[in-house]
């Protein structure tokens, strides 16, 4: 039986810490994800990271369950926001800023073909 | 000391063991208008021009359709039912419209969209709408999509632009095809592609992409510690030799790379497989053998990261220790090239490898960002530069090669004389 709240769940239970990074994070592509990490405050990256930092593991494990050509809706998004977690680290780790420094933004640079899912 | 890290201190002999002379070079290649075009009529009029893999165009029916960049051509492939794959220009010989709008697809036959005039996917002109009211002069058979010369070697399609090359394919590749012969290409049909329209001359770009001596400035972060250590810190070749008019250089690789520790989300893509880089071993059998082919790792050196085969002009086909990937760099003008990067991966089986991959993609798009940026400024100097002149360093043996080839075409009269 479906409760109200199951309407307006994105990700799978025990995720629900994440729910607020669906709307911005969950890109369906590597290139979408990418303008979002260029596009989002620092704070915010920060943010996102360290929530899904923390819940990489487990969520990995989860996602391990399903077959990645045909995830349920729920499992799809944790799948997108755990590969978001690739570009937040560009930022976090390598940068300390969202975008390379001294590099023009936007540039010429396009990502015109991903790799299955969610490329 | 092994002769390999020897190679690492004092002068190298790369270059004399090119046959090629240590002077200085000219820089005007790289910016003059009137250079540009003597390139595009001495070399991408006359050369062998890769355009796509095979696996692009996977069945009879399949077509992509690619642009030339900076000839103006616009040529439509196709695999035909007979097997064959064959390059035309996408243009009505009606009265020259656009023939294929999409850029890849399937389809037997083609419609253009001006008048409806239809072909078969092997060019023939089938039907012309109101044929009566058309002259004698018009003769169908003479009607079909005009042929650009189209050969296959080992799933690379290439075209030539002359009406009738002076040599064929396997001619042109020359030595390259029997070095890089029976490669095991894995993961052909499933390539990552970056483009950009990169602020410099192609020369300019493709120079930065076969010489490793500025990978510890320029990509200090992103992959400088793969590619450099103190053994070499210089990140100096560990070979290179000659292929004809193309080339082939080996990268040194850091033997004592590690995850660094601050990385928490390759540790978190590596679980259960410690001490693996990004761009780690593969250990599967197809990586075995692709590993075993004698053109990886040519050197059989401890210190091998990749090498990077450049067939002439414009392409790269690079290889590392489990897969390739290839670079072209598409002259538009003397100051402006397209600049395509494709990495063939294999599709993830297990969301783990696909974040391993997604990682991979990131820090990917991070290198092209650094080589963009860095590339205007080097294009700038060149244009201003009080010397006129470059001066090459050993490890810097493939740049030299490449423009000596670059001036040989220009100047000979035939391509016979141009590849001697």
């Amino acid at each position: 039986m479906s409760t109200a709240a199951d309407m307006n769940r994105n990700l799978p239970r025990g995720f629900e810490d994440l729910e607020p990074f669906v709307a911005r994070w969950a890109g369906e592509t590597t290139a979408e994800r990418m303008a979002t990490r260029c596009e989002t405050d620092m704070n915010d990256i920060q943010a996102f990271y360290e929530a899904m930092l923390a819940r990489g593991e487990e969520a990995m494990k989860l996602i391990e369950e399903f077959p990645l050509d045909n995830l349920p809706d729920d499992v799809a998004n944790l799948s997108k926001l755990l590969l978001a977690l690739a570009q937040a680290s560009i930022a976090v780790e390598l940068h300390g800023q969202p975008r390379a420094p001294e590099s023009p933004y936007p540039n010429s640079i396009r990502l015109v073909r991903g790799t299955r899912p969610f490329g | 000391m092994t002769a390999v890290e020897h190679k690492f201190t004092g002068r190298g002999s790369l270059t004399e063991g090119f046959g090629l002379s240590t002077e200085p070079l000219p820089l005007k290649p790289y910016y003059s208008r009137e250079f540009f075009e003597l390139e595009q009529k001495m070399i991408f009029r006359r050369a062998w021009l890769y355009v796509c893999r095979a696996e692009e165009l996977p069945e009879p029916g399949s077509f992509v359709v690619k642009t030339i960049h900076g000839t103006g051509v616009e040529a439509l492939i196709t695999h035909t039912k007979a097997g064959r794959i064959q390059a035309y220009y996408n243009s009505c010989p009606h009265r020259g419209s656009i023939v294929v709008k999409e850029s890849a697809g399937k389809a037997s036959r083609f419609s253009c969209p001006y008048h409806r005039w239809t072909f078969e996917n092997t060019g023939e002109l089938l039907g012309v709408p109101d044929e009566e009211n058309f002259f004698q002069s018009m003769d169908k058979k003479n009607c079909g999509l005009a042929k650009i010369a189209t050969e296959v070697w080992e799933g690379w399609v290439f075209i030539n632009l002359s009406p009738e090359p002076e040599v064929g394919l396997k001619e042109y590749l020359g030595p390259a095809k029997d070095y890089l012969s029976g490669i095991l290409y894995r993961g052909a049909h499933n390539p990552v592609v970056y483009t950009a329209v990169l602020d410099s001359n192609w020369k300019t770009a493709s120079d930065a992409f076969i010489e490793s001596y500025h990978i510890p400035h320029i990509h200090k972060k992103t992959i400088g510690t793969t590619f450099a250590s103190r053994l070499n810190p210089y990140s100096r070749l560990i070979g290179a030799r000659p292929l004809g008019i193309h080339r082939t250089i080996s990268l040194f690789g850091n033997p004592e790379y590690a995850i660094d520790p601050d990385a928490r989300v390759e540790a978190l893509g590596s679980m259960g497989q410690e001490g693996k880089s990004v761009i780690a071993a593969d250990v599967s059998e197809d990586a075995v053998r692709f590993r075993a082919h004698p053109a990886i790792n040519p050197d059989r050196s401890e210190h091998w990261s990749m090498d990077i085969n450049q067939i002439f002009p414009h392409l790269h086909i690079d290889t590392g220790p489990g897969s390739f990937w290839t670079h072209q760099f598409w002259p538009i003008d003397e100051k402006t090239c397209f600049y395509e990067v494709r990495f063939y991966i294999e599709e993830a089986r297990t969301i783990q490898e696909r974040f391993l991959q997604e990682l991979f993609i990131c820090r990917v798009g991070e290198v092209v960002l650094e080589d963009l940026s860095n590339l205007q400024f080097t294009q700038r100097g060149i244009e201003n530069s009080g010397t006129g002149v470059m001066h090459l360093q050993d490890s810097e043996v493939a740049i030299r090669h490449a423009l000596t080839q670059v001036l040989k075409w220009t100047r000979a009269q035939t391509v016979k004389e141009a590849l001697a």
